[in-house]
Formats: structure tokens, C-alpha cells, sequence
């Protein structure tokens, strides 16, 4: 029996070129029903959104969950993706990201994450970025840019973003008040934003 | 709330980094003042580049394969406008626990529901799903008494629009569903089966939407069985069976996981 992918013809080369949306035009398919564009849009960004996923979460079995969630919003919400607000690829990566730190809010409930133990993590959450950044070209050109941030700014960002750390657990962290981390990560985002152009 | 309140709040729930608290003030500043829009989308653009400085880490194929039968039996939101098209999951804001809820509100068939929302999640980390076009080699009997469930793969196979798609059973066995619309028959060819107690039997259901539809009961020799489903299939249907006791489910609603399901979109 011939057996084939769902795909068929719907791979859309992710690399090169001008900045076409691509990501965003299988979103709009997908709004209309179309199974194939959104089996095309989970092969293109299934690997980012659960690597990003697995980096909040670690744990394996919770990620695979919550990429499950991600992409079944993704099919459900689709019709409000607003082309003219942003690219398809952010908008699918930001459910991801809010998605896995819902997740880690929700453990804690459970088991109250022991700020000490984060505290460690200041350091190795950044440094394991720099590292792995390397790998990718789009990656180094941000790693770059949160290298240029002072460090106070890049602290705040990398255990919101990477860790999923909440502004008030950060604060406690970091030994500093609650409105001085809200300034770090407002400055630091607009000045990782002119870094990145 | 002043603009630069307005900025820090935005960049905070752009790293997804908000209290509860700041989240709803967020929320009620946005509507008084659509004007400061633009922070929150320029930082929320900023923050998903972000997501390009980690490793990209292949996800499991089940984890695949569970979405596309997902969304085979579910619509997305598109621009239906009638409160009673939108599926029950739209409806709800997104649960803190990451959890497709289940809904309370509608009355109808909560049991139905509850076995979906389960089912495919259960279903991802065992059944792998192939989808295939064309028609594969099936074996046409020519008996003159030749049972209902050959006739119709007959009829299928003469039809132009003949599709087959094979699910691989956990136990290594194989089902493998045969349909035609223009026929508006479905046939299922399993081989493999795992045993079954004598008062039980397998089920065969058309998984609409949040529905689980009954289509028949049938038994296997040896593991090896050929169903015609009964009722009309619609297209984008799931076909699933599971195990029930004889003669099928009471209730008229599938009581146990299942075993076999297969998207036919």
C-alpha cells in the first residue's frame, strides 16, 4: 500500500531570502481547516517550540504535554492570528512559551519551587544559552545582543524568559526590590530590540 | 496608570514573568488605552526571538500523530460566528494548568467528551498513525456468500475516490481503514487484534467532533477481523474501536480507551 505524509508539498523552506512570513501564510490555511497546512506549520516549528519548552519545563514528559496543548491551540485560535501584527513563527512561539511557564506555575503550586535552588540557576541558565546559541546563526545574533545588556538586565531577562521565573521570584533571587526588576526587564527588552535591529 | 507603568507591565508579560495580579492590571489598563498597543506587540516580538538562542530538540512522532487525529475530529475556530459551532475548548480562557478542560456547561453526552479529551492523549503514546492514499492490495472475496463488510470493500474499491489509511496496534498488529465518500461506506481490516474475552466484543465508532458515534460491533478469528461500519460516514470522521461487552456498549457510549483509531482527513 503506498503509504505517504500528510505534508505533501506543504514543506516550506524556512531559511534564506526576504523576511517572507512563511509561518504566517500556513497560519491563515489553517484558520480555514486546512489539516495539511497545519501538519506543514507543526513540521517547520514543532522542533523550536519544544526545545524552547523543554529549557522552562526540563521535565520530558511534561513538555511533550504541553507541546501537545500548544499546537491544538494553535489549531483551535488560528483565526486570530493578525498577520499585520506580527509573524506567524512569533505568534506560535509565544503560545509556547506562555504554555510552559503556565505549566511550571502550576507545579509550584504543588511543590513550591525552592528559591535557592533557582539562584544557581542565574548562572547556568545563561551560560547554557551561550553555549548552545552557536548552533545557529539567528541564535549567535541573539546571544550577542543579550551579551551587550549590563548584566543586572540580562540576569532578569534570562530567568524570566529561559527560566520561567516570575518577577516577584526573581526579586527575592537577586536581593532586589520588586520595581527595580520591572525596570530591568523594560529596559533590557528595548535595548535587546535596537541590538537585534 | 501611567505609560511607563504601562511599558513594564507589557515587557513583564512578554517574558511571562506577571503576577496574577499585574496580569489583570494589564488587562484593564489595555482596554482604557488601546493607543499603548504597540509596547506590548514590539515586546512580545523582542521575546519570541528569544526562543531562537535555544536548541532545537526534534519532538516525539506520537507526539504528531495525536494532532492530526486531534484536529481530524475537531474544527478550528475559523470564522464560524454561531455560539453552538464553536468547539467547547474555544469557549474557555486558557486554563492555568495547561489542561484541555472539560466543559461543564453543556449538558449533552459530558461522558462522550470526557472520552475524547482522554482518549487522544492516550492514544499519542502508542498508536502510530501512517495515513495513507491510494488503495492497497485487498483481498476480495468471490464467494457466492460473500458477508456485507466484502461487498462494500468491493464497491470501495471500484470507487474513484478509494482512500486507505493504517494505524500499527500497540501489540504490533495492524487496522487498516478503507473508505470511499462516494460509496459513504467505511471498512476495517485488522489483523492482530489482541484477545478478548467471549463476553466481550470490539466496537467501531465514528469520532465527529466531541462525539463518539456507535458503528457496530464485530468479533475476531484469530485476530483477524473485516468490519463494514455501520451508518453513514462524514468526511473528516475518526474511525476508533474499542472493547465493550458483547454487543456493545449499553450506553451507547464507549466505555474504555481505544484501541484503534485512525484519522480519515
Amino acid at each position: 500500500m503506498l503509504v505517504c505524509v500528510v505534508i505533501d508539498g506543504v514543506e516550506v523552506p524556512e531559511a534564506g531570502g526576504p523576511p517572507i512570513d512563511h509561518a504566517g501564510e500556513l497560519l491563515l490555511r489553517v484558520a480555514g481547516g486546512d489539516q495539511a497546512a497545519f501538519a506543514g506549520l507543526y513540521d517547520m516549528l514543532s522542533p523550536r517550540a519544544f526545545g524552547l519548552i523543554l529549557r522552562v519545563l526540563v521535565d520530558r514528559s511534561q513538555s511533550e504535554e504541553v507541546l501537545q496543548e500548544v499546537f491544538l491551540e494553535v489549531w483551535q485560535s488560528a483565526a486570530r492570528f493578525a498577520p499585520n501584527k506580527g509573524q506567524g513563527r512569533s505568534w506560535v512561539l509565544t503560545i509556547a512559551h506562555r504554555r510552559a511557564v503556565d505549566r511550571v506555575r502550576s507545579a509550584q503550586a504543588s511543590t513550591d519551587r525552592d528559591v535557592r535552588v533557582g539562584l544557581r540557576d542565574v548562572g547556568v541558565a545563561f551560560d547554557g544559552v551561550a553555549e548552545e546559541v552557536e548552533l545557529r546563526i539567528e541564535g549567535q545574533r541573539v546571544s550577542e545582543a543579550l551579551a551587550t545588556l549590563p548584566a543586572p538586565q540580562r540576569e532578569a531577562i534570562t530567568l524570566a524568559y529561559y527560566g520561567g521565573y516570575s518577577q516577584s521570584e526573581i526579586a527575592a533571587l537577586v536581593g532586589a526590590p520588586l520595581g527595580t526588576i520591572k525596570t530591568r526587564m523594560r529596559d533590557g527588552l528595548s535595548r535587546l530590540r535596537v541590538e537585534m535591529g | 496608570m501611567n505609560e511607563k507603568d504601562f511599558a513594564e507591565l507589557a515587557a513583564g508579560h512578554a517574558l511571562g514573568s506577571l503576577s496574577p495580579d499585574d496580569t489583570e492590571a494589564l488587562e484593564a489598563a489595555r482596554r482604557q488605552h488601546p493607543e499603548w498597543e504597540h509596547y506590548l506587540t514590539a515586546d512580545a516580538a523582542t521575546a519570541a526571538v528569544l526562543a531562537d538562542a535555544v536548541v532545537e530538540v526534534p519532538p516525539p512522532p506520537g507526539v504528531r500523530a495525536a494532532l492530526l487525529a486531534q484536529i481530524a475530529a475537531s474544527e478550528p475556530s475559523g470564522e464560524k460566528s454561531g455560539p453552538d459551532q464553536v468547539p467547547v475548548e474555544q469557549t474557555l480562557p486558557p486554563r492555568t494548568d495547561g489542561r484541555t478542560s472539560v466543559p461543564e456547561s453543556k449538558p449533552a453526552n459530558p461522558k462522550a467528551r470526557r472520552w475524547r479529551t482522554r482518549s487522544w492523549f492516550a492514544l499519542a503514546a502508542s498508536v502510530a498513525l501512517l495515513v495513507g492514499v491510494g488503495w492497497g492490495a485487498v483481498f476480495v472475496s468471490q464467494q457466492l456468500n460473500t458477508p456485507a463488510s466484502v461487498v462494500a470493500l468491493d464497491q470501495i474499491a471500484a470507487a474513484s475516490d478509494a482512500r486507505s489509511a493504517t494505524a500499527i496496534l500497540p501489540d504490533g498488529g495492524e487496522a487498516t481503514a478503507h473508505w470511499s465518500e462516494s460509496v459513504g461506506k467505511a471498512v476495517l481490516v485488522s489483523d492482530g487484534l489482541p484477545t478478548i474475552a467471549d463476553d466481550k466484543s470490539f466496537e467501531l465508532w465514528f469520532v465527529r467532533g466531541d462525539e463518539a458515534i456507535p458503528a457496530g460491533t464485530f468479533s475476531a478469528d484469530d485476530g483477524s477481523a473485516t468490519a463494514l461500519l455501520t451508518g453513514a460516514m462524514q468526511p473528516g470522521d475518526v474511525i476508533a474501536v474499542t472493547v465493550e461487552v458483547a454487543g456493545g456498549s449499553p450506553t451507547g457510549q464507549p466505555t474504555s480507551e481505544p484501541i484503534v483509531a485512525i484519522a480519515t482527513a
